[in-house]
């Protein structure tokens, strides 16, 4: 990331992501996104450690977290901006759809399977889910998304096609 | 108003989005304009009773796939949170920036550094050290005594009043000047270290500090102690057990010295203030509020800890035009009888806040130490567990959640029964024993 000696952006480093994180943001948004990314980074290494990220209270009490964190492989700023961007108001609704799907694709292979559904259910639903419920669910729920192994986007898109995505919306503080 | 009402419940379950408040929920809000209300058990089960208000609960493909909701958290939650809020300083506008004012500035600059530095670290040093040095002497010649006690504590108010001039500090006080009096605690907000050297040298404190190293350290032991300072280590879990049996000795001392405690436990940046501990507030003396706030017109006085060092903090304000800022000494106040400590610690909080201007956040200041989520984990499985009781119940089982005790079993019976090579009936047989004996 070209960094000015002050450690700012430039106008380069700010089309940049723009252009990566597919225009969802707007000049201030990515101003105040950095501004955090420099926050959080506390050593100005270039990246966010996930210890960093588990620093955030409201993070660490998240049940996914550890998935989460673990997503984005300590991320760059361009990485940490792409990683916020589904969240966007601006956002379409494939691209918080493809979010998810990555996310819940742990192994990262493309497809959801038993044993992605089963990882995340631990991270979900926790202890209190026998094994046995959890392979039990994960069944039912292949069955009911078409009856496949495993699922694909396309499967995941229509399982979830009467979801409401609408709150999955984040601000982005902007200083006036 | 139902806008402002929503605002004001988001914030309360900081980490937890979604929820639309209704006046039910009013009651639970976790900070009120009183102060925190919750104790740490209440607060887990509001957190689970959101998490299941929160879920649609329309169908299992839905419930298990749509995990929208925990990343909107998750991902709201790197964007910003209230917590680091506490500890960012603001960075000050340039007003430098054109060709009339820039000039003036470096003047300025040439002034601050190579004048007005030079002379106040000159007068500081020769000050500070003479003063070091009669203090040692008092302190090695004369029998321990009331008069020597009174010597000393003017020295330490003079050592003070040397630093507040090197900082040219302008520092107004308002209210009644503390007395020594029995069973009485001072408890103020704080920003940076010399918060007790603003207050020390008006009016002559002891104070629970952190222990920290170098020449603070040697600051700290050999002239601090002799006021009857007291030291911690906040890491020390048994520290905590000893400074409050040492706290309760101090103040019921006749004409003790007023000792002053940091509730908060670390350096917040004047703008809010994180939870108060309740230490001070539990040994049933009348606590005395004192709100600090700093004008940051010439500079920002909040110590950053994690950023720059003690040292680099003084010269920053040595090279500054002036140190402004504004003490209250509020009335003293004493627990209610149906108050618990906690709750005293907020009340109080929340006169502080209103004089000093500062939001109130419901976080324990101590996170900059470690991970919430590692520390008490009881709060993420239940909110887990609402999720797995919802999930169960479309498999038909019941929804009581299984005590500790029987998940424990439960979890453990599913492993013998697992390594022993059994099958399924096995396993979900003590499951629904598990259930049937919770009913």
């Amino acid at each position: 990331m070209g960094q000015a000696a002050s450690g700012g952006l430039t106008q380069g480093d700010v089309d940049e992501v723009i252009a990566a994180s597919k225009g969802v943001f707007n000049q201030a948004e990515i101003e105040s996104l950095y501004k955090r990314f420099r926050a959080l980074d506390r050593g100005h290494k270039g990246y966010i450690s996930p210890e960093e990220f588990l620093s955030i209270p409201e993070l660490s009490i998240n049940p996914v977290a550890q998935r989460l964190v673990r997503c984005c492989e300590c991320p760059n700023f361009t990485t940490f901006v792409k990683m916020v961007a589904p969240f966007s108001p601006r956002a379409s609704r494939e691209d918080k759809l493809v979010f998810m799907f990555t996310v819940y694709d742990v192994d990262g292979d493309g497809f959801i399977s038993r044993e992605d559904m089963s990882m995340m259910l631990k991270q979900l639903a926790g202890s209190s889910l026998s094994e046995e419920d959890r392979q039990d669910i994960i069944s039912r729920v292949l069955a009911q998304a078409g009856g496949a192994e495993r699922l694909d986007f396309p499967a995941f898109k229509s399982a979830l096609s009467s979801a409401d995505l609408g709150n999955m919306v984040v601000e982005i503080p902007v200083d006036l | 108003m139902g806008e402002l009402v929503k605002g004001r419940l988001e914030s309360s379950l900081p980490g937890l989005r979604g929820i639309v408040a209704d006046d039910k929920d009013q009651e639970h809000a976790l900070v009120t304009r009183e102060g925190p209300t919750k104790g740490d058990a209440e607060i887990d089960q509001l957190y689970a009773e959101a998490e299941d208000k929160r879920l649609l609960k329309t169908s299992l493909l839905l419930d298990v796939l749509n995990i929208s909701n925990v990343l909107t958290d998750g991902v709201s939650a790197m964007v910003d949170d209230s917590f680091n809020k506490c500890f960012t300083s603001t960075r000050p506008e340039p007003w430098n920036w054109n060709i009339y004012l820039f000039p003036i500035w470096v003047v300025g600059v040439v002034i601050r550094y190579l004048v007005l530095f030079p002379i106040r670290v000159t007068l500081l040093f020769i000050g500070f050290n003479a003063l070091i040095v009669v203090f040692l002497l008092v302190d090695l010649t004369l029998m321990p005594s009331k008069r020597k006690m009174a010597m000393q504590r003017k020295l330490v108010q003079w050592m003070c009043s040397a630093w507040v001039a090197a900082w040219h500090g302008v520092i107004r006080y308002h209210g009644p000047k503390p007395t020594p009096g029995k069973n009485r605690i001072w408890v103020s907000n704080h920003t940076s270290m010399i918060d007790y050297v603003v207050l020390c040298s008006y009016s002559p404190f002891a104070v629970i500090m952190q222990l920290h190293y170098g020449w603070i350290a040697f600051l700290q032991k050999r002239i601090l102690s002799s006021l009857g300072c007291l030291w911690f280590n906040r890491t020390e879990v048994n520290d905590r057990a000893v400074v409050a049996a040492r706290m309760k000795d101090h103040v019921n001392k006749e004409d003790a010295i007023p000792l002053l405690i940091f509730p908060e436990g670390t350096c917040v940046n004047n703008e809010y203030t994180v939870m108060f501990k309740r230490g001070a507030f539990d040994i049933g003396a009348t606590v005395c509020p004192v709100a600090i706030k700093y004008n940051k017109i010439f500079v920002d006085a909040f110590w950053n800890s994690r950023r720059e060092a003690f040292g680099k903090h003084l010269f920053r304000l040595m090279t500054s035009w002036a140190l402004v800022c504004d003490v209250y000494f509020l009335e003293p106040q004493s627990i209610q009888p149906e108050e618990s400590p906690q709750e005293f610690a907020g009340r109080v909080q929340a006169m502080i806040a209103k004089y000093a201007n500062l939001r109130i956040v419901p976080w324990d200041g101590y996170l900059k130490y470690y991970n919430l989520g590692e520390k008490n984990p009881g709060l993420i499985e239940k909110r887990r567990r609402v999720l797995a009781d919802v999930l169960r119940a479309y498999l038909g089982k019941t929804s009581a959640a299984p005590s500790a005790m029987a998940l424990a079993k439960e979890g453990k019976a599913a492993v013998e029964l697992q390594s022993d090579g059994k099958g399924q009936k096995g396993t979900s047989s003590v499951a629904s024993a598990a259930d049937k004996k919770d009913r």
